[in-house]
């Protein structure tokens, strides 16, 4: 089944994220994933992610179609104009990619290419609009495609922005632009992914909570940084007191997946890092969970 | 106003040669306003050019170094007459009006900044970027396309913590300071509406203004 299927039989859906090389080595990457076969629905290619130079989104995504994995190609409004991002998305399609996350992307000098030109020609709800408009066989300028577009279209949310009402407002937004899956920004607690997962499907999208296993108590330093009310104390006392930060904050991501996949529509593991380990938890979960096989 | 800072000595000296006789113009609005090329900058300057060894025969900070009428009749010829180089501390605009004018060479001895707002004595901020297309009426009069980095018009992007901003966190995301203000002209329930792309076409330099009398 595909992501699409899943998504619209409402079954559970798993998703990981993987990046691009820095370089032309693409078969480490595919090697890496390879216990994921069969277990992982789809795999979000980043879009230089941070702003780091890397290797396209678009050619990595392609290379994981031949490889026989399903990927939702990331695309940011950083680095393109409007003309670039449909022609890419165009060049996309015609390559077999069919899901897309867009979003709007970091800022270029947070990343290793500080004195690169920023664009942001469009943002986030107007990509997402402008890819609907392709899906309905009409490009930005409004001339007629040859054949319309067939994207699943997928969107972020960092439940931990503001202004709150601001960044729902522009949630919505997005969903009513065509939105259909929400991957969010990695969440540490049931209570916070239960009220996004809420929020998400209140206005019609499907909720695919982010999850980031926690390795050292700088990492949950890093994190709690970040997205300040991410991290629960007590998740970082236990991380501070574990004999094995790795471990306990990988058992921690298990329980909370086990606990999210009771209401959200899915779950999207940002990092892959323990991958033996995460294809396990994702057989015993499939076969735990109705909603998914 | 166009803010300005000047370059350091080194890089205005590289183009200046000890047998000329160097002309400096500054700016009595912006450059002077923002203390970085205004009449007492200009002779600062003059100081440290004597110092170094170079002479300098002109100084002179017109009101409004950009506006060629003045220029005309105020400074041009005296320039000519006594200068063989002119350092210019006056903004971008100003430095071509007289290199445009003059046939000696002109250098700039400033970097122009952007427009900005003085909203506390002697501190400038860029609050608008002349995007020729103004928005601001549906945002309670506050900019995004300015004053958020990634001129963001549908609402505050992911890295908007806190109420700073991911780009630099000494900046306030401007997001906040408009819910904030709209939420006071109670009128935020407009910021519900998607706002479509922006029309870059009209922010396409060159631009020009001609005003029919
Ligand atoms: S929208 Fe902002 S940048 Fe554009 S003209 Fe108005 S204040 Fe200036
Ligand atoms: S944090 Fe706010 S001001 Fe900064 S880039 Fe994001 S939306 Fe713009």
């Amino acid at each position: 089944m595909t992501l699409h299927e899943k998504l619209s039989s409402g079954k559970f859906v798993i998703t990981a994220e993987i990046a691009p090389p820095r370089g032309t080595e693409w078969k480490k990457v595919i090697e890496e994933i390879e216990p994921l076969r069969g277990r992982v629905d789809a795999f979000n290619v980043t879009d230089c992610q941070r702003s780091m130079l890397r290797m396209s989104s678009i050619a990595m995504s392609k290379i994981l179609l031949d490889s026989g994995f399903e990927p939702i190609l990331q695309l940011t409004c950083r680095d393109r104009n409007r003309i670039a991002l449909q022609s890419e998305l165009l060049g996309a399609a015609a390559l077999g990619i069919r899901n897309v996350c867009l979003m709007t992307g970091d800022f270029t000098t947070l990343g290793d290419v500080p004195q690169a030109k920023p664009v942001f020609d469009l943002d986030s709800v107007q990509l997402i609009k402008s890819v609907s408009d392709m899906n309905r066989g009409k490009l930005i300028n409004g001339k007629d495609l040859d054949e319309p577009t067939s994207f699943t279209i997928g969107a972020v949310f960092n439940p931990f922005a503001g202004p709150k009402r601001l960044q729902v407002w522009k949630l919505e937004k997005k969903i009513r632009a065509g939105a259909v899956f929400i991957q969010t920004q990695p969440v540490y607690d049931v209570k916070t992914a239960r009220e996004v997962a809420e929020t998400i499907k209140d206005l019609g999208g499907k909720a695919i909570i982010g999850l980031l296993p926690i390795r050292s108590v700088r990492m949950a330093n890093f994190m709690e940084k970040l997205n300040p009310g991410s991290v629960p104390t007590d998740l970082r006392r236990a991380v501070e007191k574990a004999e094995n930060p790795a471990e306990y904050g990988w058992k921690y991501t298990i329980d909370l997946a086990k606990a999210i996949s009771e209401f959200a529509d899915g779950i999207h593991f940002m990092l892959v890092g323990k991958i033996e380990e995460l294809a396990d938890f994702i057989t015993y979960l499939r076969n735990n969970h109705g909603r998914n096989e | 106003m166009v803010t300005v800072k000047l370059k350091p000595i080194e890089e205005i000296l590289k183009y200046l040669k000890k047998e000329w006789n160097v002309g400096i113009v500054g700016c009595e609005i912006g450059s002077s306003r923002c203390k970085n090329g205004g009449l007492r900058e200009a002779k600062k300057l003059a100081e440290v050019l004597a110092l170094n060894g170079y002479t300098v025969a002109f100084i002179s900070s017109p009101g409004g170094t950009c506006i060629l009428e003045r220029l005309k009749k105020n400074i041009l010829r005296d320039i000519e007459e006594k200068c063989d180089v002119v350092v210019s501390l006056a903004c971008g605009a100003g430095t071509q009006v007289l290199a445009e004018n003059l046939d000696i060479p002109v250098i700039t001895g400033v970097d122009t900044l952007f427009i900005g707002a003085e909203t506390d004595s002697y501190t400038f901020k860029e609050y608008c970027i002349a995007c020729g297309n103004c928005i601001i009426s549906s945002t309670g009069g506050i900019c995004p396309v300015a004053r958020c980095p990634k001129s963001l018009l549908n609402g505050p992007c992911g890295g908007a913590i806190n109420g700073r901003c991911e780009v630099d966190s000494s900046m306030p995301c401007i997001w906040y300071v408009i819910e904030k203000r709209m939420e006071e002209l109670e009128t935020i329930a407009s910021l519900k509406l998607p706002q479509p792309p922006a029309d870059h076409s009209k922010f396409i330099h060159p631009r020009e203004l001609k005003v029919e009398d």
